[in-house]
Formats: structure tokens, C-alpha cells, sequence
């Protein structure tokens, strides 16, 4: 049995027995200055994993699992950020991307026979959707799937796949063009990485992250059962976004680890540092960049928790979007003002901010990036049905629904061409992610300076996002005479 | 402006969702879903409505779009808003 499984109630998301099994390891296995000047994980660390019983967090407990769901992968993750991140994203991927598919559309007899090995961590996944020529723009997937009778044959290049390195099992989006038993449009499907015609690519060398292993792939008529697809044919685009719904919510959720550590180290840096006759917490200007950072990342907290809690599918991919951009957008802040905060001993390597800031980078490009996501949150919106925002948990929260709703319903004015207008569906997608957060948060924390403090940061971005709204004929202008 | 008597709107509308798909213009078909077959995502889908209504000088509200998801029934919102401004 693992450390983790004798810890575990499925009953219990949340369960302190497990976070504090996961810290203790974390504390004492894991050194990321050394992992990220190695630029890949030791073995060792690997092997703690996996006699932790991480891997299997939250695979069925029928297949050696632990049964456990999103609430508390997230709760795992977030701490295990806390300490080395890249531990945190192999972890996470393989919880997530990787095997969210097949634990969930995958056929029973296909989960007892893949699972088994990705419960105890001797088999890791990796997840291969983006390509070379498509990124965001999942409709561009150049990956085929064709019928071979019993098989199916798969070919294609992906890009940019975390855990690539040390995949044993590749979660795949492959498109169908309507071969004869085969319906066309996406279809996911479970690859064994040693099947034949499986090209591995040599690991990427990247700004942070190094300890995690990114590699591209080569599928050249891959051959597998058919019974290896994941849920019926075609319908790859909805196991697609569940998939990536719990993707976004983990990878959120390594953001509010790594914020609060570097909050955390911040706090106890500007307690100890004196300038001009005092503690720099004591400096105005210092309590009000700990005070932004402190609501930023009890709303992250908030929102991840909040998000990892829906049941429902559609309802956790819209939580999920704004998730994802709130916390990598605000834990890159975090960061970045503990690492200020720190002065010039923040720049170097050692305080490990710098790692922390160079990790942190990639969360605001992968698993969609943010403008894509901001676009997508705004025409989220105008899909839903307008009306009173619900009970807001305060007066601030309320005016900043009322003034989402309010910009909302302005663009819904426009009709259906507002969607040729992406900069208005990003800024509309700015004040959803806003709005979410501070409903989430203000929910979470009842203290009225916090939430007070938590709005004006709101109404800020808000207003910023407003001002950068520029008319279309006047970039254009600027762009020519800049040229 | 486009209207329901000009033969050429059906293969123009056909060349638009080809632009927006996994599919060559000659590959799609009117039962075909603008999710499932066509590979779109919602958003995707409204982005085609919305070049629609672009093309074709249409008034088409979020909430009617947002009913849509077929070429067919892309086919008959047009040719409805078409008859109308004929």
C-alpha cells in the first residue's frame, strides 16, 4: 500500500491526511534548483512518486487507484507546486491530460488493461493534441485516424508534449475524415507509446520547466485496436473539453502553489530586511504590493477550489477557462512582486525566484492561450442567457457583475456579427474572468477590507482593459508609421 | 445585397464553413454537425454564423444562432432571414 492510500476517503475530497503526506514528501524529496539545473527529474524523485502513490490519485480504485476527484488532484498539485513545479506539472499532466480520457470515456475492459500500470506510476501518460500547425485552433488538426478493419490506423505529428520523454501511454486527438465505420470529426484515442511507428522527439529545451520532460512526437501509421479509441467516434470534441476542463483547473491550481510560496518567502524577506530605519513591511508602498498579492492569491485559491467542485461538464468548462487565466495571469504578478520585493538578491538564482518566475511563464501559453481563452470566455458569456447576476457575496462583487452584465449586453445588441469582433469578446472575456474571481473570492474570505481591497484590484483591470480598446483604423495607422 | 433567388449564396455558404472546418468544400453535407462532424467548438460555430451574417447582410441575434448545429439548419436560418429581406 502507498503513503497516500492509506490516507485516502473518496468520500472526503479534501482530505489533510493526504496534503500532509504529499508536504512532508515534498519537503524532504524534492530540491528544484538541482532539478532545474539537471533539466530533468532524478530517477529517485521519480520512485518517491510513485511510493507516495500520486500517479493513481485519482484513477479507479478497481485498477489500483485511489478513486479520488478533482478537488483533491488539485489540492495535491497546488502542493507540490509549492515547493518544485515541475514535479507539480508531470504530476498534474499525468492526472489530468493524460488520463482524465480514458478513466472517464475509456471502455472497461481497455481501463483493466491500461490502467493497472498508470495507478502505480511505472507507466506515465502524456497527452498529444497541439500540432506543429495547430495550436489553439483545434478545427486544424492535421492528425488522421482511419479504419483498418478491427484497427485503427493513426498518422500525424504533435507538438509541445509535457511528460513526452517519459510517456508509456499518449493520450491522442486525431481527426476522422468518414472512413466506412468510422464517423467523421475529432476522436480521442489511447496510444501505447512503444506501439510501431511511434517517433519519440528529442527533449525541448525550454525558458523553465526543466525538470519536466517536453518532447514532440511522430505518428506514422500507427496501428491500434480499435477498442483503444475512448468513447464513441466523433465525439472527440466533447471529450476534448471535459479533458482539458481538468487540465486547466490542475494547472490553476500549480499557479496558487508556486503564488503563495513566493508570497509566503516575500513576507518573511520584507519582515527580516531593514531599509531607512525599518522593516520594509513597514514601508507603505511594500504593504500595499503584499496586500495586492495576498487577495490575488486568496482569489485564486478561492477560484481553483471553486472551479475543481463543479459536477457539472459544462458549468466546470466555463469555471475552468477562468481559472486557468486568472491564476496564471495573477500568479505571474505574484511572483514577479516577491521576486521585486526581494531587490537584487531576487534576481539571482538561489532564492529560487527566478526558477519560480521562469516557470511560472508557460501558464499563461499552454493548455490555450490566455487571449484565445479571454476571447473564448467573452463569447462564453453572450451564449448564456442574460439576467440578473445572482446573489454577489458583497456590494463590490455586485457592481462588477452588474458591470460585466451591463458590457455584455451591449455586445449582444450587436447580433451575431459580434463575433467577428474578437477584441470586444476579449474584453468582455477579461471582465468574466474578474467577475468569477472575485465572486469566488469574496465568497471564500467574509473580511471586508480583504473583499474591498480584492474589488479595487477588479474595477483596475477592468478599467484597463477598457482603456486599450483602441479604434482599428488607428492600430493600423500606428503599426504603418512604426514600420 | 444577397437574396433567396440568387443561386450562387448556398455554394458561397458551403465555401465559408469549408474555411472554418476539418472539411473541403465538396466533403460537406447538409446533415452534417457543426461540432461532431465538422470539428468546430461552440465558439467556432458562432464565429461561422457570424461570417454569415457578415456575407450575406443578415441580422441574426446571439440567442437564434446559438440554436444552430447543422449545415442544414445553417442553410434554412439564412434562407429564412434571405425570404425576409426579399
Amino acid at each position: 500500500m502507498t503513503a497516500l492510500a492509506a490516507r485516502v476517503d473518496p468520500a472526503a475530497q479534501t482530505d489533510l491526511a493526504v496534503i500532509e503526506a504529499v508536504q512532508r514528501f515534498a519537503r524532504r524529496e524534492l530540491h528544484p534548483l538541482q532539478t532545474d539545473r539537471q533539466g530533468h527529474l532524478d530517477p529517485s524523485t521519480l520512485e518517491g512518486l510513485e511510493a507516495l502513490g500520486v500517479f493513481g490519485l485519482t484513477l479507479p480504485t478497481a485498477h489500483g487507484g485511489l478513486g479520488a476527484g478533482l478537488p483533491l488532484a488539485t489540492e495535491v498539485v497546488r502542493t507540490l507546486a509549492e515547493v518544485d513545479r515541475s514535479v507539480a506539472v508531470t504530476v498534474g499532466l499525468h492526472l489530468g491530460l493524460g488520463t482524465r480520457a480514458l478513466v472517464r470515456y475509456g471502455g472497461a475492459a481497455l481501463q483493466a488493461e491500461l490502467v493497472p500500470p498508470l495507478s502505480t506510476g511505472a507507466c506515465i501518460a502524456a497527452f498529444a493534441t497541439t500540432e506543429p500547425g495547430a495550436g489553439s485552433d483545434l478545427s486544424r488538426l492535421a492528425t488522421r485516424v482511419h479504419s483498418d478493419g478491427a484497427w485503427l490506423r493513426v498518422s500525424g505529428e504533435k507538438a509541445y508534449v509535457t511528460n513526452g520523454g517519459l510517456a508509456g501511454l499518449l493520450t491522442v486527438t486525431a481527426a476522422s475524415l468518414g472512413d466506412p465505420g468510422l464517423e467523421r470529426g475529432l476522436t480521442m484515442l489511447a496510444l501505447p507509446a512503444s506501439a510501431p511507428g511511434v517517433g519519440r522527439g528529442p527533449e525541448e529545451r525550454k525558458l523553465g520547466l526543466k525538470g519536466s520532460s517536453t518532447t514532440g512526437f511522430v505518428l506514422d501509421a500507427v496501428r491500434v485496436p480499435r477498442r483503444f479509441m475512448l468513447g464513441e467516434p466523433s465525439t472527440g470534441a466533447r471529450q476534448l473539453e471535459h479533458t482539458l476542463s481538468w487540465g486547466r483547473t490542475l494547472m490553476a491550481a500549480g499557479c496558487v502553489g508556486a503564488a503563495v510560496a513566493a508570497l509566503r518567502q516575500a513576507r518573511d524577506h520584507t519582515a527580516l530586511r531593514r531599509q531607512f530605519g525599518k522593516a520594509l513591511e513597514a514601508q507603505p508602498v511594500v504593504r500595499g504590493q503584499l496586500a495586492g498579492a495576498a487577495v490575488r492569491c486568496g482569489a485564486m485559491q478561492a477560484l481553483v477550489a471553486h472551479t475543481a467542485s463543479q459536477t457539472d461538464d459544462a458549468a466546470l468548462h466555463r469555471w475552468s477557462v477562468s481559472a486557468k487565466v486568472f491564476a496564471s495571469e495573477q500568479g505571474s504578478q505574484v511572483v514577479d512582486t516577491a521576486l521585486q520585493l526581494h531587490g537584487a538578491s531576487g534576481y539571482l538564482e538561489d532564492t529560487g525566484l527566478a526558477l519560480m518566475l521562469r516557470d511560472m511563464r508557460v501558464t499563461r501559453i499552454f493548455e490555450g492561450a490566455n487571449d484565445v481563452l479571454l476571447t473564448h470566455a467573452g463569447a462564453l458569456e453572450l451564449q448564456r442567457p442574460a439576467g440578473q447576476p445572482q446573489a454577489p457575496a458583497c456590494a463590490g462583487a455586485r457592481a462588477i457583475a452588474e458591470r460585466v452584465a451591463r458590457r455584455a449586453a451591449r455586445l449582444r445588441a450587436l447580433g451575431v456579427r459580434v463575433f467577428q469582433r474578437p477584441e470586444q469578446l476579449h474584453q468582455l472575456g477579461v471582465g468574466v474572468v474578474w467577475r468569477d474571481a472575485v465572486d469566488a473570492g469574496c465568497r471564500a474570505v467574509a473580511d471586508p477590507a480583504w473583499q474591498a481591497t480584492l474589488c479595487r484590484e477588479a474595477f483596475a483591470a477592468l478599467r484597463e482593459s477598457e482603456r486599450r480598446l483602441h479604434p482599428a483604423d488607428e492600430l493600423a495607422r500606428v503599426l504603418e508609421v512604426s514600420s | 445585397m444577397t437574396t433567396v433567388a440568387d443561386a450562387k449564396w448556398e455554394g458561397r455558404m458551403i465555401e465559408l464553413i469549408a474555411e472554418v472546418s476539418l472539411m473541403k468544400a465538396d466533403q460537406i453535407r447538409p446533415q452534417h454537425r457543426l461540432r461532431e462532424d465538422l470539428g468546430m467548438d461552440s465558439v467556432c460555430s458562432l464565429e461561422l454564423i457570424s461570417m454569415l451574417a457578415e456575407e450575406f447582410g443578415l441580422d441574426i441575434s446571439v440567442e437564434e444562432a446559438a440554436h444552430v448545429f447543422t449545415v442544414d439548419e445553417a442553410m434554412a436560418m439564412a434562407r429564412r432571414h434571405l425570404q425576409r429581406g426579399a
